[in-house]
C-alpha cells in the first residue's frame, strides 16, 4: 500500500464533496407548506397530529393523575361542569344548568337531555352517581377523591330522576361546583362490573381494547401503539355544537405522537410532522421558531405569563435540621428578605429567560389572573438594605473572606440542589449565586437527577433547592397542601402537627376560611391577605415568572392557548385544520 | 455440532440470567427509585402502593428470589413507565432494534464488500482512490456523529423523516403502505449505523482481496485464460472473505452498541432507548428485562458469527465438531 | 498517510496541553450579555491597521441578534495575561472564535480545555486497559491449566457484553451528585474494566506460542522465575500487538466518553469535555444558525481519523468498530 498520492486525493475529494453537501444543505430553501389564507374557524374534517412527551399510565383518570392520563381523559371523557382554561369561567358541560342553595351545601344539577355515550347508550344521572361512588370507594384509592371532598367528607349524591342530580356537601366550598371540573364522568354500563368485583383500580388500563373505552368526550380512542402514538376518531355522538351550528368536533381524527425529548419535539414541529406540541417553547427555541414563522411554516403564539415560577427555598424544618448551626439565622425572615433584596430581578429575567419574564415576589403570578394580587410587599434591588438586614441578625464578614458569618464563625455557605439538564434552572442558580455573593452569601450549585432530587426533597436532605413547583389548579382552595402548615407540599417544612410560626398559623386560618367561603369577593380578600403574609415572611423566594410561548402549524386553526395544562389541547373539540 | 449448539445455548441462558440479575441489583442499589416518577408531591398512599408493587419495600435478595421464581413462569414483572407487563414491551422493542441492526448489517455488507472487492481487485484509478479515501473518512465518523449529521441534513432538506418509526398518516394505511412507511423511517438510522461499518468492511475486504489476487493459484487461473469477472468472484473472493467472517461476530456486537446512540438521536423505538429511559426512571423490572434482551442479542450475534466462521473456514469447523 | 495521522494527533495533543495558554478566555466564564453570540469577527485594515474586534451589543435577547459597535476598536492583545491572544473580556468584548453557548461561555476555550479531560480520560483508560490486559493475558497464557481457563472465561464473559450498555448501566446507577473528578475516576474504572479482555485475549494467544520458543525454554532452564520470564522475555514479544490495540482503544474510549456525556450520564455540564459540549447539538434546530456548535464533533472526528491513518500503515486494516 504505497500510493499515498491517490489516497490523499481521495480524502480531499471526499472532503470537498462533503463540504459541498453541507453548503447546499445550509442554503437549501425550505419547502413552503401551502397553507393558503386562513378563513373562518371550523372547517370540518381533516387530521391533526400533536406531539406528547409521555404515555398515559392508564385510561382510567380516577386512578392516575399524570399529565398524559389527564389529557386522555380530557379528549375522551367529559365532566359535569368545565372551567374554561382561557377565561377561567365555569361553563355548563354535561350539566346544562344548576342551582345552588345560599348556604352552599346543596347543588342541583340538570343534565342535558338526549345526550348519548359514544357507543349510543343514553347518558343519565345513574352514570354520575356511579362515578362518584367509584371515586370515593376506598378499594379504588382514587387520586382524584382528595381534591373533591369539601369538609373532608365525600359528596353525597342523589338522583331524583334520570336528568337531575342533587349534591350535598358537608361544608360549603369556595370553589362550589367548580370542584367537579376534576371529575370525568365514567360509564356505568361499562365499569359497573369492575367496581362490584373490586377490580376497578385495574380497569381500563392501557392494555384495554379501544372499543371498551366509552366516554362523553369529543373523541373516541381508535388505536394505542405503546411508545408510539395514540389515535382518536371523532365521537359521532358528541353533544356539543359550534356557534355556527356545526356539530363538534371539527376534526375527523386526532393523533398524539409520542416524542419524549423536547429537542426532537421541536424538530418534528418544524419538519411539519406534527401540528402542535404540548410543551411551551423554551426561550432558547424562540429564534428557530420565529424564523419558521417568517417562512410561513409555523405560527408563534403568546400564552401570557405562566402561573408557575421558579423558586428558591431552604429547608426550615428544625427536626430535620437539628444540629445544623446555620438554621438559627436561616430561620430568621431577615435572612431571606436580604437575599430577595440582593437579586436584581430585571437582570434575572434577562439572563435566565432572555428577557421574557416578569418579576414576582410571591407564588401567585400575574398569569393566575383570577387570583393574582399585585399588593404583595416587594423587595426592590437594594444591596445596602440587604447588607443591613444581614447585619441586624448578626451576619457580617468579620474575617474578610467575602462570606458573612455569625459571631461564632458559622458561615453563610450553602449548596443549591437543582434539576440538571434544564437551562433556565442552571442559569437561574448562577444568577442567584453571583448576586448573593455580593452580600456575602455563598451558594454552590449541585445539579442532580430528578429522582435523586425528589428523594432528598421529601426527606429534607438538602440545604437549599431551586426548582419550579407546579400548582395543580389555579384555585387556591385546591392547593391547600401547599398553604396549610400541615400540608404535604408545604415544601420548606412539610406536614407540621402544629404551626411552627405565628404567621404560618395565621395563614392556616385564613386559607381554611377562604376554602369554605362561598362569597367570591370575600375569598379574594382573604387570599390577598394570605399572599401578603407569605411575601412578608418569605419562606420561599420567587424572582421571575416566564412568559409562555407556543407554536403550531399554519394549517391549525382555532387554537386558544391556556396557561394551564394541557395548554393547546384543552379545547380540542374546537380545533380544526385548513387542509386534509 | 449439536453438542456445540447446546453448549452455546446453555452459556447464553446463564448469561441472560446473570445480566438481568445484575441489572436488578444495580438498580436497587442506585439512589432514588421509581416512585420519584410520581412527582415531588404525590400522595403518600400512592407512593407506598407503588413501592409494594415493585418490591421496593423488601430486601434486594428477597426481591430477587421472588423475581426468579416468577421468571421461570415467564412473568417478568411490570413496568412503571408503561403500566404493563414488561415482557411484551421488551419483545417489541427488541424486534425493532433487530430490524434496525439487520438492515444495517445487510446494507453495510453489500456496500462494504462490494466496494471492497472493487477497490481490492483494481488498485489503480481515481475512482478506487476516491472510494478508499471515503472509507478512511467514514470509518472515522462513528454512529454518534453520523446520526447527528444525518438528522441535521434531514431536518434542513426534509428529504427524510428526522426520527421515529411511523408517520401519523399511516393510521388507516394498508399493510404495504405501513411497511413502506417504516422503510422510509428506517433509512436514516440504518445509514448512521451502517456507513462506518461498511467502510470498515470495505477496508478489510479490499486488503484481503488484494492479497488473494496475488496468490499463485490465481496466476495459474489467469494463465488458463479464465475471464476477469470469474477470476474475481469465483476464485479470489471466497478466499478473501475468511478474515471478514472472523470479524463478523464483533461487527454484530458493535451494531448493538452503536444502535444505542443511533436510537437515542433518531428516536427509533428500540431496546437502546427503552433501556436508557428505564435506567433514568429506575424502572427496575424493565431495566433487568432490557439487560437480558441485550445480552440475548449479543449471544445470538456471536453464535451467528461463529457459525459463519465455521462455514468459511474448515479448520474451525473441525474444532467445533471435535 | 501515517505521518498525516501522527501530525493530526500530535496537533490535538499539543493543543490540549497548551490549552490554558491558547484559550483566550477561561472555559467557565459566563458572559451574561453574550448568550448565543456568533463568532467574533476579526477586522484588519478598516480604521485600524492592527487586527481588531468590535464589541457586540445586544439588539434583541430573545432573537439572539447582536450588532457590532463600530465606534469602538479593540485591538487584539498578544502574549498578555498568560494567554496567546485575547481581546478585552472585561470590557464586554471577549474574543469568541466559535461564539458563545447558551450560558455565554466561549466555545473555543471550552473546546481546548475539554480536549484535556477527554484525551486524558481516553489515554489513561487505554493505558490501564492495556497494562491490565497484558498482565492477565500473560499470566493466563503462561500458567495454563485452571488459571488459564478461569481468566479466559472471565475475559470471554466481558467481551461478550455490549460495552455501551454496561457503561450506561454502571454509570446510571451511581448518584449524579458527583464532582467532575469523581466521574473521571468512575468512567476510568468502567472503561478499563471493559477494555482489558480484548487486550488479554490477544496477549494470551501470543504468549501461548512464545512460551514454547527456544529462548523462553532456555530462560526457564537457566533458572529464571516465572515472573522474570514473563516480563523480560515473553511480554515484549507482544509489544507490537499491544501498541496496535492501544491505538485502537483510544478512539473507542473517547467515543464512549462522548456518548455518555451526550446522553447526560458523563461529566456534568460545567466541566467542559467534548461530550458535554455535544449536548448543545442535540438541539438540531439551532444547528442551522450555529453550525460551529458541531466543533467537538469535528475534534472527535479528527482524533479518530488520525488514529485510523496511523494504524492503516501497519498493514492491518482497522477493525476499529464501536465497542
Amino acid at each position: 500500500m504505497s500510493r499515498p498520492t491517490p489516497r490523499i486525493t481521495g480524502v480531499l475529494v471526499t472532503l470537498s464533496m462533503l463540504a459541498l453537501v453541507f453548503l447546499f444543505v445550509r442554503g437549501c430553501p425550505s419547502q413552503d407548506t401551502n397553507a393558503g389564507t386562513a378563513t373562518t374557524t371550523g372547517r370540518r374534517g381533516g387530521q391533526l397530529v400533536a406531539s406528547a412527551r409521555g404515555t398515559p399510565r392508564t385510561f382510567n383518570r380516577l386512578v392516575a393523575g399524570d399529565q398524559p392520563s389527564d389529557t386522555f381523559a380530557m379528549l375522551t371523557q367529559g365532566p359535569l361542569v368545565r372551567m374554561n382554561r382561557a377565561t377561567f369561567q365555569l361553563e355548563p358541560w354535561l350539566a346544562e344548568k344548576w342551582e345552588s342553595s345560599p348556604d352552599g351545601l346543596t347543588h342541583t344539577l340538570h343534565l342535558r337531555r338526549g345526550s348519548l355515550w359514544s357507543d349510543g347508550t343514553p347518558f343519565t344521572s345513574a352514570d354520575v352517581l356511579f362515578t362518584l361512588q367509584a371515586m370515593y370507594d376506598p378499594k379504588v384509592e382514587s387520586v382524584v377523591a382528595s381534591g373533591v371532598m369539601p369538609g373532608g367528607k365525600p359528596i353525597q349524591a342523589t338522583a331524583p330522576d334520570a336528568q337531575t342530580v342533587v349534591l350535598a356537601y358537608a361544608q360549603p366550598s369556595g370553589s362550589g361546583i367548580g370542584l367537579l371540573d376534576a371529575v370525568p364522568i365514567l360509564p356505568k354500563h361499562k365499569l359497573e362490573g369492575a367496581l362490584k368485583d373490586g377490580t376497578f383500580a385495574k380497569a381500563w388500563n392501557t392494555g384495554t381494547a379501544p372499543s371498551e373505552i366509552v366516554g362523553m368526550g369529543p373523541f373516541v380512542l381508535r388505536e394505542f401503539k405503546p411508545g408510539e402514538r395514540l389515535v382518536f376518531d371523532r365521537n359521532p355522538n358528541y353533544w356539543r355544537t359550534a356557534p355556527d351550528g356545526q356539530k363538534l368536533p371539527y376534526l375527523d381524527r386526532l393523533v398524539l405522537q409520542f416524542i419524549p425529548e423536547q429537542n426532537a419535539e421541536l424538530l418534528a414541529l418544524q419538519a411539519g410532522t406534527t401540528d402542535l406540541t404540548q410543551s411551551e417553547l423554551r426561550p432558547d427555541d424562540y429564534v428557530p421558531v420565529r424564523r419558521a414563522e417568517e417562512e410561513g411554516k409555523l405560527t408563534l403564539i403568546e400564552g401570557g405569563v405562566g402561573p408557575d415560577a421558579d423558586a428558591l427555598w431552604f429547608c426550615l424544618d428544625p427536626e430535620q435540621k437539628k444540629g445544623d448551626r446555620r438554621l438559627a439565622f436561616v430561620q430568621k425572615r431577615e435572612f431571606r428578605q436580604a437575599i430577595s433584596h440582593a437579586v436584581d430581578r430585571e437582570e434575572f429575567a434577562h439572563t435566565v429567560f432572555l428577557g421574557e419574564a416578569v418579576p414576582i415576589w410571591g407564588p401567585i403570578t400575574p398569569g393566575n389572573k383570577p387570583w393574582f394580587s399585585p399588593n404583595v410587599p416587594r423587595y426592590p434591588y437594594d444591596l445596602a438594605k440587604a447588607r443591613d438586614l444581614l447585619k441586624s441578625i448578626g451576619l457580617e464578614d468579620r474575617n474578610g473572606n467575602g462570606v458573612v458569618e455569625t459571631a461564632d464563625g458559622v458561615e453563610a455557605r450553602f449548596t443549591v440542589m437543582t434539576q440538571r439538564g434544564i437551562a433556565y434552572y442552571e442559569r437561574g442558580v448562577s444568577v442567584i449565586r453571583e448576586q448573593a455573593a455580593k452580600i456575602g452569601i455563598a451558594f454552590e450549585a449541585a445539579p442532580m437527577e430528578y429522582p435523586s432530587m425528589i428523594e432528598r426533597l421529601l426527606k429534607c436532605q438538602y440545604e437549599a433547592v431551586y426548582m419550579r413547583p407546579y400548582f395543580s389548579t389555579l384555585d387556591p382552595a385546591g392547593n391547600l397542601d401547599f398553604w396549610l402548615s400541615s400540608g404535604s407540599t408545604h415544601f420548606w417544612h412539610m406536614a407540621q402537627e402544629t404551626p411552627a410560626t405565628e404567621w404560618e398559623g395565621r395563614i392556616d386560618s385564613i386559607m381554611r376560611e377562604q376554602a369554605t367561603t362561598v362569597d367570591a369577593a370575600r375569598r379574594r380578600e382573604l387570599f390577598n391577605d394570605a399572599q401578603r403574609t407569605l411575601a412578608e415572611n418569605v419562606p420561599v423566594l420567587y424572582f421571575a415568572a416566564p412568559r409562555l410561548y407556543f407554536a403550531h402549524s399554519r394549517r391549525t386553526m382555532g387554537v386558544v392557548p391556556s396557561v394551564m395544562r394541557p395548554p393547546l389541547l384543552w379545547n380540542a373539540d374546537s380545533l380544526s385544520v385548513s387542509g386534509p | 455440532m449439536a453438542r456445540f449448539l447446546i453448549r452455546r445455548l446453555t452459556f447464553a441462558l446463564v448469561l441472560l440470567v446473570c445480566t438481568s440479575s445484575a441489572a436488578l441489583f444495580l438498580t436497587r442499589l442506585a439512589p432514588g427509585d421509581v416512585t420519584s416518577q410520581l412527582g415531588a408531591f404525590a400522595p403518600r398512599a400512592e407512593v407506598e402502593a407503588a413501592r409494594t408493587r415493585f418490591g421496593l419495600d423488601r430486601n434486594p435478595v428477597v426481591q430477587w428470589g421472588q423475581w426468579i421464581s416468577r421468571a421461570v413462569r415467564l412473568d417478568f414483572g411490570d413496568s412503571f413507565l408503561y403500566n404493563r407487563p414488561v415482557g411484551p414491551i421488551v419483545v417489541e422493542a427488541a424486534g425493532k432494534t433487530a430490524l434496525l441492526a439487520a438492515s444495517a448489517l445487510v446494507v453495510s455488507t453489500l456496500l462494504g464488500l462490494g466496494l471492497g472487492v472493487f477497490t481490492g481487485s483494481r488498485r489503480a484509478g481515481w475512482l478506487s482512490a476516491c472510494v478508499r479515501g471515503a472509507s478512511v473518512m467514514f470509518i472515522s465518523v462513528p454512529p454518534l456523529l453520523m446520526s447527528l449529521i444525518l438528522v441535521f441534513i434531514a431536518a434542513r432538506t426534509r428529504w427524510l423523516p428526522t426520527g421515529g418509526m411511523l408517520s401519523a398518516t399511516t393510521v388507516d394505511a394498508s399493510w404495504t403502505e405501513s411497511l413502506a412507511d417504516v422503510a422510509w423511517h428506517l433509512v436514516l438510522p440504518t445509514l448512521a449505523l451502517a456507513l462506518p461499518i461498511a467502510a470498515a468492511f470495505e477496508r478489510l475486504q479490499s486488503q484481503s482481496m488484494s492479497e488473494a489476487v496475488r496468490q499463485p493459484f490465481l496466476l495459474a487461473a489467469i494463465a488458463r485464460g479464465v475471464e476477469r469477472r470469474e477470476l474475481v468472484w469465483r476464485h479470489a473472493w471466497p478466499v478473501s472473505i475468511r478474515p471478514i467472517c472472523g470479524v463478523y461476530g464483533l461487527v454484530i456486537g458493535s451494531l448493538l452498541s452503536g444502535s444505542f446512540i443511533v436510537e437515542y438521536i433518531t428516536a427509533w423505538p428500540g431496546i437502546g432507548r427503552l433501556m436508557y429511559e428505564a435506567l433514568r426512571a429506575r424502572d427496575i423490572y424493565l431495566v433487568s428485562a432490557c439487560a437480558a434482551a441485550g445480552a440475548g442479542f449479543l449471544a445470538f450475534g456471536t453464535l451467528l458469527g461463529d457459525v459463519l466462521l465455521a462455514v468459511a473456514d474448515p479448520r474451525v469447523r473441525e474444532d467445533i465438531e471435535a | 498517510m501515517k505521518t498525516a495521522g501522527a501530525v493530526m494527533l500530535g496537533v490535538i495533543v499539543l493543543a490540549a496541553c497548551a490549552a490554558s495558554w491558547l484559550a483566550p478566555n477561561p472555559p467557565n466564564r459566563r458572559f451574561a450579555d453574550l448568550l448565543y453570540a456568533p463568532p467574533t469577527r476579526i477586522h484588519v485594515g478598516d480604521d485600524m491597521a492592527l487586527p481588531h474586534v468590535h464589541p457586540l451589543r445586544i439588539a434583541s435577547r430573545l432573537e439572539r441578534r447582536f450588532e457590532e459597535d463600530r465606534t469602538q476598536h479593540i485591538p487584539l492583545r498578544w502574549f498578555s495575561d498568560g494567554v496567546l491572544v485575547s481581546a478585552a473580556p472585561d470590557a464586554g468584548a471577549p474574543l469568541l472564535l466559535l461564539g458563545a453557548d447558551a450560558y455565554g461561555r466561549d466555545r473555543f476555550s471550552r473546546l481546548l480545555h475539554g480536549s484535556r479531560a477527554t484525551l486524558a480520560l481516553g489515554l489513561l483508560a487505554t493505558l490501564l486497559a492495556t497494562v491490565v490486559g497484558a498482565i492477565v493475558g500473560g499470566v493466563a497464557g503462561y500458567a495454563g491449566g485452571r488459571l488459564d481457563t478461569l481468566l479466559s472465561r472471565a475475559s470471554e464473559f466481558v467481551v461478550v457484553l455490549p460495552a455501551i450498555y454496561v457503561t450506561l448501566a454502571l454509570r446510571a446507577v451511581m448518584p449524579l451528585v458527583l464532582p467532575g473528578s469523581t466521574i473521571f475516576v468512575l468512567l476510568l474504572a468502567i472503561f478499563a474494566l471493559l477494555g482489558w479482555p480484548m487486550v488479554a485475549r490477544g496477549v494470551r494467544a501470543i504468549i501461548l506460542v512464545e512460551r514454547d520458543r527456544e529462548y523462553a525454554v532456555a530462560a526457564r532452564a537457566a533458572g529464571a522465575s516465572a515472573t522474570r520470564v514473563l516480563t523480560r522475555h515473553l511480554l515484549p514479544a507482544a509489544g507490537g500487538y499491544l501498541r496496535t490495540q492501544a491505538t485502537l482503544l483510544l478512539p473507542a474510549f473517547i467515543l464512549a466518553e462522548s456518548t455518555m456525556s451526550y446522553v447526560g450520564l458523563g461529566f456534568p455540564d460545567t466541566t467542559p469535555t467534548w461530550g458535554t459540549m455535544l449536548q448543545e447539538s442535540s438541539n438540531v434546530a439551532m444547528l442551522g444558525d450555529a453550525p460551529w456548535a458541531l466543533a467537538p464533533a469535528a475534534a472527535i472526528f479528527m482524533v479518530v481519523l488520525g488514529v485510523n491513518l496511523l494504524v492503516q500503515s501497519t498493514g492491518r486494516a482497522p477493525v476499529q468498530l464501536e465497542r
